[in-house]
C-alpha cells in the first residue's frame, strides 16, 4: 500500500512537472510569437489597438462615466457633445452613448474571440479527421460542409434565434456551428499534404496510432492556419454579429455596437443629424475588426515568409498551378489565398 | 468536358438539394410539440373548447393533422407540382406568389451592385495592375481592409444621413409609390432606380473593391505569361496588350463567379432592405420571422439555397466550358 503511495506520489510529481515545462513552453512560444508580430507594422499597430480595446471592455465600469444599464443614471435626451458627455446622449432613452461604447466592446470582443476561437478547434477537428482518415469519414464531412455551404447563412441565423431564442450563448453556438466550415477545408488539404509526408509515414511505420499522429504529427502542422483563422474569423463573426443585433436578433438584455446602431435607426439620429451617434458606434466595429485584420496580415507574415519555398501553403499551391504563381500568390492577401488553395484542393479532390 | 463529369456534377446537385430541402424542412419543426399551439397562441377571451376548435381548423388547414413523415411525403410532392406551401398570412396567400412578387425588387439591387462592382471594379483593378506598386495599387491593397472592417449597414446609415437628410440627394426611405404605381413606364423604371440609389451605393462599395482586387491579383498573374511576353514583343501597344491579350484572360475567373455573388448579394441584403424597407425578399423575411410564418420561411430559405446551388453548378461547368485549360473532367 505505501509503495502504491509512493508511486502515485511520484506520478503526480512527474505529470506536475511535465504539465508545469509544457505550460512554460506553450507560454514562452506564445510571448516569442507576440513579439514577432511586435516587430511588424501591421502586428504592433493591431496589437495596440487590440490592448486597448480589452482595457476598454475588461475596465469598463472604471472607465466609463455613467453606467449605462442603470436606469437612474440617464440624463437628460438628444445632448449634443460636450464635456460631460464626450458623445453626446441618445434621444430615446437619454444614454450616454461614450459609456455605451465602452460597455458595447465586452459584447462584440466576447462573441469574436470566443466563436473565432471555437471554430478553430472544431474546425480542426474535422479537418483532420476528413483528411488524415479519409474513405467515408471524409466523404460525410465533406458532403456535411457542401450543404453547409449552400444555405444562405444570414437567413438560416435568423431562423435560428428565433427557434432557440436570443441568448449570448445561442448567438455562439449558432456563429460556430456557421463558421467551421471554410477553415475544415483549408485544414483538410493541409492534413492531406501532411499525411504524404515521410515524418508521418515513419511515425505509422512505427507503430504509432492514428491518434497519436493526429494530436503529435498532423496538429502542430496545421496550428499555424489555426491561429491565423481565430483572428480572421473573429473579425468576420464580429461584424455578423453587429448586423444581427443590428436586426434586433441578438442577445435583448446587452448593450452592443449593432444594437445602438439599431436604436440610431429608430431613434431618428439621422432626421436630426446627430452624426455623432451614428459614427460612434460604427468606429468601435471599425476598429474592432481592423485590429483583428491587421493582426491576421502580420500572422500570415510571420508564418509564411515572402519568398519562403518550403512553406507548406505554398507547396499545396505549386503542386497545383504550375510555375507562375509565386507571384500572385505573394500579393494575395490571406482570405484570397486560403480561398483560393480551397478552391484548388476542391476541384482536385472531387 | 467529359459527359460523365456533367452528369456526375449533376447529379450531386441534386443530392445535395435534397438534403437542404429535408433540412429545410424539419428545421423549424425542431422542439415544436403542437404547431396550431405555437403559431396561434392562446387568446385572452377564448373559451378553452372553442381554443381547441380553433387548433382543430388550424391543423387542418394547415396540413398539422397528420404525422411528420407524412407532411415530409406531401411537402415534397406539392414541391414537385410547383406548390411551396402556404403562409399563414392573412387570405393563405401561396408562398410561391409571394416569392415571385418580391423577387424582381431584390434583383434590382442585387444585379445593378454586381453590375457596377464589376464594370467599376475591373476597371479599377486593371489600372491598379497595370500600376503595380504605385499609388493606385497601395490605395486598392489596403482598401479591402476597410471595407471589410465597415459594414455595409453602417455605410448605408451615413449615407442616409448625409445623402438623405442632410443634403436630401436621394430619398432616406423608399417611396410606397414605387411598388404601388409601377406599370413598365420610364418614368416609374426612372422612379425605381431613383429609390434604390443609395441602397445599391452601400453595397457597391465592398463589392467593387472586392472584384477589383480579384482583377489585379488575376491580371497580374496573366501578366506573367509568354503569350504577354509574345505581344509584347511583335511589338503592340500598351493598351492592346492590356486590354486585347491580358484583360480578356483576366477576367474569365471573375465572369463565372458572377452567379455565386448574386446569390450571396440576395442572401446578404437583408439588412440594407431593412433599413430602407425596401419591399424584396429580405424584407419579406423579417416579416415572416416576425409572425412565426414557417412556411414561408421554408419557402425563402429554399429558394435562396436553390439559386446558390444552380450557381455554383453553372460556374463550374461554364468554367471548364471556357478555360480549356482546366481539366476537370479527367482526375484520379
Amino acid at each position: 500500500m505505501e509503495n502504491f503511495w509512493k508511486k502515485a506520489g511520484k506520478g503526480i510529481k512527474a505529470f506536475g512537472i511535465a504539465s508545469w515545462k509544457k505550460i512554460k513552453k506553450a507560454i514562452l512560444g506564445f510571448g516569442d510569437f507576440i513579439k514577432k508580430l511586435w516587430m511588424r507594422p501591421k502586428g504592433r499597430v493591431g496589437l495596440i489597438l487590440l490592448a486597448l480595446l480589452f482595457i476598454c471592455a475588461v475596465f469598463a465600469p472604471v472607465i466609463a462615466p455613467f453606467d449605462p444599464y442603470d436606469v437612474t443614471q440617464r440624463a437628460a435626451k438628444g445632448l449634443s457633445p460636450s464635456w460631460e458627455h464626450p458623445l453626446g446622449t441618445t434621444i430615446t432613452t437619454g444614454q450616454d452613448i461614450f459609456s455605451m461604447l465602452i460597455y458595447g466592446s465586452r459584447v462584440s470582443l466576447s462573441i469574436g474571440l470566443i466563436t473565432g476561437i471555437l471554430t478553430a478547434f472544431i474546425g480542426a477537428f474535422m479537418g483532420i479527421l476528413a483528411g488524415y482518415i479519409g474513405s467515408w469519414v471524409d466523404t460525410v464531412i465533406m458532403r456535411v460542409v457542401d450543404v453547409m455551404l449552400v444555405i444562405p447563412t444570414l437567413p438560416l441565423t435568423i431562423v435560428l434565434t428565433n427557434l432557440f431564442g436570443k441568448s449570448y450563448g445561442m448567438i455562439i453556438f449558432i456563429f460556430t456551428l456557421f463558421g467551421w466550415t471554410g477553415l475544415s477545408r483549408v485544414v483538410r488539404s493541409q492534413t492531406l499534404v501532411l499525411k504524404n509526408s515521410n515524418y508521418v509515414k515513419a511515425a505509422e511505420l512505427a507503430g504509432a496510432s492514428r491518434m497519436h499522429i493526429m494530436m503529435r504529427h498532423i496538429l502542430p502542422g496545421v496550428s499555424h492556419l489555426l491561429i491565423m483563422s481565430t483572428a480572421l474569423t473573429s473579425a468576420g463573426i464580429m461584424v455578423a454579429e453587429a448586423g444581427l443585433s443590428f436586426l434586433g436578433l441578438g442577445d435583448p438584455t446587452a448593450i452592443s455596437w449593432g444594437k445602438m446602431l439599431a436604436e440610431v435607426q429608430s431613434g431618428g439620429a439621422m432626421l436630426f443629424g446627430h452624426w455623432w451617434w451614428i459614427i460612434a458606434p460604427g468606429i468601435g466595429i471599425f476598429l474592432a475588426v481592423f485590429a483583428f485584420m491587421r493582426i491576421g496580415v502580420a500572422m500570415e507574415e510571420v508564418f509564411n515568409p515572402r519568398m519562403k519555398q518550403t512553406s507548406s501553403v505554398y507547396k499545396i499551391f505549386k503542386n497545383l498551378n504550375g510555375a507562375y504563381i509565386e507571384e500572385v500568390f505573394d500579393s494575395m492577401d490571406e482570405k484570397e489565398k486560403l480561398g483560393y488553395i480551397e478552391e484548388k484542393e476542391r476541384v482536385r479532390h472531387e | 468536358m467529359q459527359k460523365s463529369y456533367v452528369i456526375k456534377r449533376i447529379l450531386y446537385t441534386v443530392l445535395i438539394f435534397f438534403v437542404v430541402l429535408t433540412l429545410n424542412f424539419f428545421i423549424p419543426r425542431i422542439g415544436v410539440e403542437d404547431p396550431a399551439e405555437r403559431y396561434y397562441p392562446p387568446q385572452g377571451n377564448m373559451s378553452d373548447d372553442a381554443y381547441e376548435a380553433v387548433k382543430e381548423l388550424t391543423r387542418k388547414q394547415y396540413g398539422f393533422d397528420v404525422s411528420t413523415a407524412e407532411q415530409y411525403i406531401r411537402y415534397v410532392s406539392d414541391l414537385f407540382h410547383g406548390d411551396l406551401d402556404t403562409s399563414f398570412k392573412s387570405g393563405s396567400p401561396k408562398v410561391a406568389d409571394l416569392i415571385f412578387e418580391r423577387i424582381p425588387w431584390t434583383l434590382v439591387l442585387s444585379l445593378s451592385t454586381m453590375l457596377i462592382g464589376a464594370i467599376l471594379g475591373i476597371s479599377f483593378g486593371a489600372f491598379a495592375a497595370w500600376r503595380r506598386g504605385r499609388w493606385p495599387d497601395l490605395i486598392l491593397m489596403n482598401a479591402s481592409t476597410f471595407t471589410t472592417a465597415l459594414p455595409s449597414f453602417f455605410i448605408a446609415l451615413i449615407l442616409v444621413l448625409y445623402m438623405g437628410f442632410e443634403w436630401e440627394w436621394f430619398p432616406a426611405y423608399t417611396d410606397p409609390n414605387m411598388v404601388a404605381g409601377f406599370d413598365w413606364s420610364w418614368e416609374a423604371i426612372g422612379r425605381v432606380f431613383y429609390n434604390a440609389a443609395l441602397p445599391i451605393f452601400s453595397m457597391a462599395i465592398g463589392s467593387i473593391v472586392s472584384y477589383a482586387q480579384t482583377t489585379r491579383n488575376s491580371v497580374i498573374a496573366v501578366s506573367g505569361e509568354d503569350f504577354i511576353l509574345t505581344a509584347r514583343a511583335k511589338g503592340l501597344s500598351n493598351s492592346t496588350v492590356l486590354y486585347k491579350h491580358t484583360l480578356r484572360n483576366a477576367v474569365l475567373p471573375i465572369v463565372t463567379s458572377l452567379g455565386m455573388s448574386v446569390s450571396g448579394l440576395i442572401g446578404g441584403a437583408v439588412v440594407i432592405e431593412q433599413i430602407f424597407n425596401w419591399n424584396g425578399m429580405g424584407t419579406l423575411f423579417l416579416e415572416a420571422n416576425n409572425t412565426n410564418d414557417y412556411p414561408l420561411m421554408m419557402g425563402i430559405m429554399l429558394f435562396l439555397s436553390t439559386f446558390a446551388l444552380v450557381a455554383n453548378l453553372v460556374t463550374d461547368l461554364c468554367y471548364s466550358l471556357l478555360d480549356p485549360r482546366v481539366t476537370v473532367g479527367d482526375k484520379r
